[in-house]
């Protein structure tokens, strides 16, 4: 059994349709990556899954479990956690504050201290700065809090939305290295980008969404073979297998 | 001199207590509230209705019973329209404002109804040649309990976490496992015990109450949340405090000329919107409902 399966979903906001076709399957510690231009529902699909945007038509399972119909905040008491664009990091509140946030989502409530000490471990930086209001970190720091805050609930599957967004290429190499992190201790994780090449180089497998549609799997090794990876991005040949 | 400073924080209080209710509900809600004066008007006729039954045990039946209300209208209104735009909230609130007061009109009749609460408020304590009224101890001191009970709770408990957070942005606290039902209910509770706490300061004062008793404290309240900042409960406070403060000291400066005391507290408004547009404390992360 899968430990996310999804097919197609359909989702939007209002009358706009944005997600036509959403289809992924996920196995436990894999890290699959989801690229394609802008506006292409990349969020849309991270966000129907969360239960944060209304999916209309298809199938979500989670462990054989559909979760279509739930609200997020019985979602992520499943194990699945979203870090979605732009961080959304709790700005007025402090670093600690926004960590036992994320405990909240927790399924144990037992050892939520311990849990927050073993995340700290994985960013270092935030060690020094837990009393700081979470608004005055650097852009890099805010996202690692982001994930940070993510990991402390235990999920099962991780997503992140664009953790590339804004931040300096050194930094992006840090929070990367991260993710390789998580998925050796046994968490399975999406990433959605728009650098393809940063996304194809640590995914065992990347999804290219076009239009609303998930049009392409691409391999690691599609990341030297530009003409496919064009094609599939942007749509100038066959849809691809 | 020393009766006019006391008079001007014990009315600060009083608009401070009013002003974080509705923010409460501002801040997880994104719904200003207009029937938060009807809450405060259950209060004040639940205390004048079982006053007889003792001091205490009136004041418990109004502070459950203006809580009971918040939720009733949490439930029966505002939870069917969670997914609704900030306009349409604001025109069932004054629905659900004006429902209320027709329906106290229809069983306590539109004329007011008069009783003595708490006469011993309004005597005076004297300390030498000063005179002070114990109405404005007793305010002060109720809201400095009931600020710092609310600070408490908001600030160190986990509740209190999730509400902030809510406050600060919805959407992302329910990604993160916030039950919007219990923090929204929370916050409906919290505005309706605040709500009565205001009634009773105010019908000891005036020891009569009418179907439009809330109306007034609320839209100048309105006015302290808007000036502190919206989505900042310690702005709502503080704008609160700040309009009831200054309400108080123009009304004793102005002398004959207090009839004017509103013309100076709005263009005071104004003036400081002007300069601070996000309001004392600005809460930047103010985000709409998905």
């Amino acid at each position: 059994m899968s430990l996310l399966n999804v097919k197609g979903l359909q989702a939007g906001y209002g009358k706009v349709h944005v997600l036509f076709d959403g289809n992924i399957n996920v196995e436990s510690g894999e890290l699959v990556g989801i690229v394609g231009p802008n506006g292409a529902g990349k969020s849309t699909f991270l966000g129907a899954i969360a239960g944060a945007v209304k999916a209309s038509h298809g199938t979500i399972e989670f462990e054989g479990e559909s979760i279509r119909s739930k609200n997020p905040e019985d979602i992520v008491r499943l194990g699945l956690a979203l870090v979605p664009e732009g961080r959304a990091i709790f700005t007025d509140l402090t670093v600690n504050e926004n960590l036992r946030l994320g405990l909240t989502g927790r399924r144990e409530k037992s050892g939520a201290q311990k849990a927050i000490e073993e995340v700290i471990d994985l960013f270092p930086v935030l060690t020094t700065h837990r009393n700081y209001q979470a608004g005055l970190l650097s852009g890099g720091q805010q996202q690692q809090l982001a994930i940070a805050r993510a990991l402390v609930s235990e999920p099962k599957l991780l997503m992140l939305d664009e953790p590339s967004l804004g931040l300096s290429p050194t930094v992006i190499q840090d929070v990367f290295g991260v993710l390789s992190r998580i998925q050796e201790k046994g968490t399975a994780i999406i990433v959605v980008e728009q650098r393809a090449h940063l996304v194809m180089s640590i995914a065992a497998r990347t999804l290219v969404i076009r239009e609303g549609q998930v049009r392409a799997t691409l391999s690691r090794e599609d990341t030297q073979d530009e003409a496919k990876l064009a094609a599939a991005y942007f749509g100038t040949g066959e849809d691809l297998e | 001199m020393i009766q006019t400073i006391l008079d001007a924080l014990s009315y600060g209080g009083l608009y401070g207590l009013a002003a974080l209710g509705i923010g409460l509900v501002f801040g997880v809600m994104r719904l200003v509230n207009f029937a938060h004066g009807e809450l405060i008007a259950i209060g004040a006729y639940l205390l004048i209705v079982t006053i007889d039954l003792g001091l205490p045990i009136s004041i418990g039946i109004a502070v459950t019973g203006t809580a009971i209300l918040a939720l009733l209208m949490e439930f029966s209104v505002f939870k069917r329209l969670r997914l609704a735009e900030p306009s349409v909230l604001l025109i069932a609130s004054f629905g659900v404002s004006v429902f209320l007061q027709r329906l106290y009109e229809v069983i306590f009749g539109a004329l007011p109804l008069s009783g003595q609460i708490a006469p011993w408020m309004t005597g005076v304590i004297e300390f030498g040649d000063t005179t002070i009224t114990r109405g404005s101890v007793v305010t002060i001191g109720l809201a400095l309990v009931l600020l710092g009970g609310m600070w408490f709770f908001i600030e160190k408990t986990t509740l209190g976490l999730q509400i902030r957070a809510a406050s600060s942005d919805f959407h992302t606290a329910r990604l993160l496992g916030v039950r919007s039902n219990r923090v929204i209910g929370a916050a409906f509770v919290f505005s309706g015990v605040l709500a009565a706490a205001v009634a009773f300061v105010l019908v000891t004062q005036r020891g009569s109450v009418d179907p439009l008793f809330g109306v007034n404290i609320t839209i100048l309240a309105l006015v302290g949340t808007v000036i502190g900042g919206l989505g900042s409960l310690q702005g709502a406070a503080l704008g609160g405090f700040a309009v009831g403060t200054t309400i108080s000291l123009l009304n004793s400066f102005l002398g004959n000329y207090r009839i004017y005391t509103y013309t100076w507290l709005f263009i005071l408004v104004i003036i400081v919107l002007l300069v601070r547009p996000g309001g004392l404390i600005s809460n930047k992360a103010v985000k709409e409902r998905v």
